[in-house]
């Protein structure tokens, strides 16, 4: 065992854990924080994206044991009191979510993008969501969510009726 | 409470999956020791190895199993835990549990297994050759094909293939089973298809039905891969529940899931299709190898959505085509969204493209002429009425200004050397009803609690399509109160029992024309008691906007006074519902009759470009008009739409599901298995049809699930139209998906490799001991 002191969401965690465990799994099982989603568990497909130090890391390739002193930020710091982000509401609004499996990566990968560049290109957004699968969308409505949180919104993809 | 009910909650990570729940102390962990190869005899099995590791590992073998060994539906082909021969690679031999997953998995690959290695037979036409087949084949004629072929003047024949193709919903599979009091058992289960689980959790245990209770929250993904494939995780988290008086979680790993669970059904297939000298269709025959795999799982209905839609949208007056659900030794193949259409859509396209060159007619006109009008008759006897596909081409071709498109395209193709556009079209007629009439019935239950709350509870499993919005907006507009008030409840077996799964588009049509009639149940009681208590005519009564309108005046009668008044005078404030699709019928034997309840019309045309020297191409656009009907909700229409769209191209272009020479799955990570990501995807532009209001499903409403998977059909033949433009010279064999690699081995004239493989067999071999009670 290997103890660690972390903060998580601002708020600080002192807890011993096996060397093989994943930044993942201390999240889902050791904290209760099971926001965080497995999609695959070997860095393919971003479902389990969280902030570590202020940049985006897949949680199932950082191992728990290298937390000691940093923060990490996970979905259930997105929110706050229970009010929606900016982005959260966006997604919401135009139904950028579907089974919600890959929505926390996804949140968090388009917190990056945005921390990076405010008003991104259609292209700029692809390059900057690359590493999140989903298997529902067709990713379409969540590129229309982050032009829409990104006050960009109506330059692509609107809703027709003949 | 929400407007989408899901979506805030989900985005916010407060949904809770199956691997979400809690872990109580003293929870096991279940995983399986699986078949090594394809093909085998099972001699015997050492679970000592495993036991070994620690004191809380178990090993259940199939002689563990107290009711039947059996998970298969229609034919009984599948055991839960191998006994003698097995079929294919990675079937259970044994149920191992230990305290922790991890230790569970090291265990199950200690179990030590003796067997024999068989011949294994991979190839559809090559156990097709050894009669090997799941069930007898299957024939659908019309007309007379001999004559018509003879009058034909050009006849093209050849022969495609197409792939499978993994689900990947983004959860994967599994349950947790918890004893309950009396050797009964709740399963909390990752399944489309609850009573299917229920019952083939009761018939493993041998309990009976009311033993069982089966839960689903919702689901991350299930695009037809969570209907009969959940049954297993449940019957084995059960069996390990009631064995060890323990909670018991069988949670699949990517890599398990993609190694043991069913895909799409690979087929290969022949036709034959005769046209007038003006390019109208005289005669088209086809015949299908379904590669099954082992078991039948859901194969023959799978099978017959082939058949029903060999057609696709064209007017065939002669048709007949032939199905066989071939047995091999490749994993159990299975539903996945399109559910066999797309499979039979692929083949019709392909006869299409070949006439088209063959008679040098342009491949939209040639379509246009061909398309099905209303009035038409299907080669199964059913008459087509409400049509929209003409409708849906003129609209598409207007929408994409195909004509100045085209023109462009050819100007920048004889432009270009190195890069090649290309575009094709897919129009679309789906029939909506499961193809077997008995499930065509759903039930519900509403409470009006005495607050003005109500709960839904219907069969239908929520797994990201929405089908709990569309419930919601249902009731609350069959009560006339807002959608705030309405909650949709989970669904569960003891609540709204013997259902069907959650499939073939028919979530919301179903469970929500169920959920509707016991809202209107509702409202009739409460309305007459309005009625009373006003003194009013109960004929000018209606609720509306969350207050009782008589006539054009308003009254006092507010929602929750008014379900609270009615409370008091002990009015009944719960009803169930029931809905049985009418109008179906189908006579098996003489192929004919009634099964669908209406079809979804559409169209599509895709774009793409192609690099001439790496065969690597890029979808440029897509641009869909589609049928449905009023939606209930345009943006969860328009996310189906895409979705699908998006699995449907990545099926046709993209996504190449292998196996190796001995039936051993290649591609069973993320890394080796390419699906869609968001740089595949073009820029979509949907449109939905006006006025095409469904007279057949509920609040004119159209299913939505699957229909729009087809149009990515219209992406292979968008890269072979610009794979063309570049190779002139060439005809390509029609082999789906148009990977790149395929792509550039066309335009370097390599041949594709050849398919090839060997044997098949039957199974009835000799129970084993159960390896647990050979050593107690
Ligand atoms: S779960 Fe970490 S990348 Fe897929
Ligand atoms: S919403 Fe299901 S994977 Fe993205």
């Amino acid at each position: 065992m290997i103890t660690v002191n972390v903060t998580v969401n601002g708020k600080k965690y002192k807890r011993d854990v096996e060397p093989s465990k994943t930044l993942l799994r201390f999240l889902r099982e050791d904290l209760g924080l099971t926001g965080t989603k497995e999609g695959c568990g070997a860095g393919e497909c971003g479902a389990c994206t969280v902030f570590m130090d202020g940049h985006t890391v897949n949680s199932c390739m950082v191992l728990a044991a290298e937390l000691e002193g940093r923060s990490v930020e996970t979905i259930e710091g997105e929110a706050k009191e229970g009010v929606l982000s900016d982005i959260q509401a966006a997604f919401d609004r135009h139904h950028a979510i579907q089974c919600g499996y890959c929505s926390a990566g996804m949140v968090l990968s388009v917190r990056e993008l945005l921390k990076r560049n405010p008003k991104p290109s259609v292209e700029q957004i692809k390059e900057g969501i690359e590493g999140n699968f989903c298997r529902c969308t067709g990713y379409q409505q969540i590129i229309e969510a982050v032009l829409d949180v990104s006050g960009q919104e109506g330059s692509k993809g609107e809703l027709h009726y003949v | 409470m929400s407007r989408i009910l899901e979506s805030e909650l989900n985005v916010q990570g407060l949904t809770a999956y199956i691997d979400d729940s809690d872990e109580p102390r003293g929870m096991l962990h279940g995983t399986l020791a699986v078949t090594p190869c394809a093909r085998g005899r099972l001699l015997g099995i050492d679970p000592r190895p495993a036991l070994a590791l620690d004191p809380s590992v178990r090993v259940l073998s199939a002689a563990c199993v107290p009711g039947e060994n059996q998970l298969g539906a229609s034919v009984p082909d599948e055991p839960l835990l191998v006994e003698g021969e097995w079929g294919f690679k990675g079937q259970g031999i044994a149920l191992v549990l230990a305290a922790t997953q991890a230790m569970a998995r090291k265990a199950a690959t200690l179990v030590a297994i003796d067997y024999e290695e068989l011949e294994p037979v991979l190839d559809a036409r090559e156990a097709s050759s050894r009669g090997s087949y799941i069930l007898p084949s299957r024939t659908m004629a019309s007309g007379d094909t001999s004559s018509a072929f003879a009058r034909s003047a050009i006849v093209v024949s050849g022969r495609t293939e197409s792939g499978g193709q993994e689900h990947v919903y983004l959860e994967t599979q599994g349950a947790i089973a918890e004893p309950r009091e009396g050797g009964r058992v709740f399963v909390l289960s990752g399944t489309q298809a609850p009573s299917g689980v229920q019952h083939a959790v009761a018939r493993v245990l041998g309990l009976s039905m009311n033993a069982v209770e089966i839960e689903t929250r919702r689901l991350g993904g299930g695009f037809g891969g969570k209907e009969d494939q959940a049954a297993g995780w449940a019957a084995l988290a059960a069996l390990g529940a009631l064995a060890t008086k323990r909670q018991v979680k069988v949670y699949l790993s990517r890599r398990e899931d993609m190694a043991w669970t069913g895909k799409r059904h690979p087929y290969s297939a022949d036709f034959r299709l005769g046209l007038d000298a003006e390019g109208r269709i005289l005669a088209f025959e086809a015949d299908y190898y379904q590669n099954s795999g082992a078991a039948c799982d859901l194969s023959p209905a799978i099978l017959s959505r082939t058949l029903f839609h060999a057609a696709s949208a064209y007017r065939v007056p002669n048709l007949r085509v032939t199905g066989r659900m071939c047995r091999t030794n490749l994993i159990p193949f299975t539903a996945f969204r399109g559910f066999g259409a797309p499979q039979g859509i692929f083949v019709m396209e392909c006869a299409l493209d070949a006439a088209a060159r063959a008679g040098g007619w342009d491949p939209i006109e040639l379509r246009r002429k061909n398309l099905l009008k209303e009035g038409d008759v299907f080669h199964f006897g059913q008459p087509l009425a409400n049509c929209h596909t003409g409708r849906s081409v003129d609209r598409l071709l207007e929408k994409s200004g195909w004509k100045s498109l085209r023109a462009e395209m050819d100007s920048f193709n004889a432009s270009h050397a190195l890069e090649k556009r290309g575009a094709a079209i897919l129009p679309l007629a789906f029939g909506v009803s499961f193809t077997k009439l008995v499930m065509n019935q759903g039930g519900a239950l509403v409470h009006v609690f005495h607050d003005g709350s109500v709960s839904v509870s219907t069969g239908a499993v929520e797994m990201g399509q929405q089908v709990s919005r569309k419930i919601q907006v249902i009731a609350a507009r069959a009560l006339g109160i807002s959608e705030a008030r309405i909650r949709v409840e989970s669904t569960k077996t003891g609540t709204v029992a013997n259902t069907f799964p959650t499939a073939a588009s028919t979530g919301a049509d179903i469970n929500g024309m169920a959920a509707l009639a016991a809202c209107e149940e509702i409202r009739a009681r409460l309305l007459s008691f309005a009625a009373k208590r006003l003194g009013a005519e109960l004929g000018n009564l209606r609720l509306e906007g969350e207050f009782v309108v008589n006539g054009c005046e308003p009254t006092d009668l507010g929602w929750n006074k008014l379900v609270d008044e009615a409370h008091l005078e002990r009015v009944d404030l719960s009803a169930h519902g029931f809905y049985a699709t009418p109008g179906l019928f189908y006579d098996m034997k003489a192929e004919r009759g009634s099964p669908f309840a209406y079809h979804v019309y559409g169209c599509a045309a895709v774009t793409a470009t192609l690099d001439v020297l790496r065969g690597t191409y890029r979808f440029d656009t897509a641009t869909i008009v589609h049928d449905s009907g009023e939606s209930l909700d345009l943006s969860v229409d328009l996310g189906q739409t895409e979705g699908a769209f998006a699995q449907g191209l990545g099926w046709a272009a993209l996504e190449d599901l292998r196996f190796d020479s001995k039936g051993s799955l290649l591609t069973d990570t993320l890394s080796t298995y390419k699906l869609p990501d968001i740089h595949f995807m073009p820029e979509m532009e949907v449109e939905f049809l006006a006025d095409a209001g469904n007279p057949k499903a509920v609040m004119r409403s159209k299913a939505i699930g699957e229909p729009p998977f087809m149009y990515g059909i219209a992406g292979y033949f968008a890269v072979l139209d610009a794979l063309r433009s570049a190779r002139p010279d060439l005809a390509p064999s029609y082999d789906l998906p148009m990977t790149p690699e395929k792509a550039l081995a066309i335009l370097t004239g390599a041949g594709a490799p050849a398919k090839g493989a060997q044997d098949a067999s039957a199974l009835a071999p000799p129970k084993p001991e159960c390896a647990e009670g050979a050593l107690s």
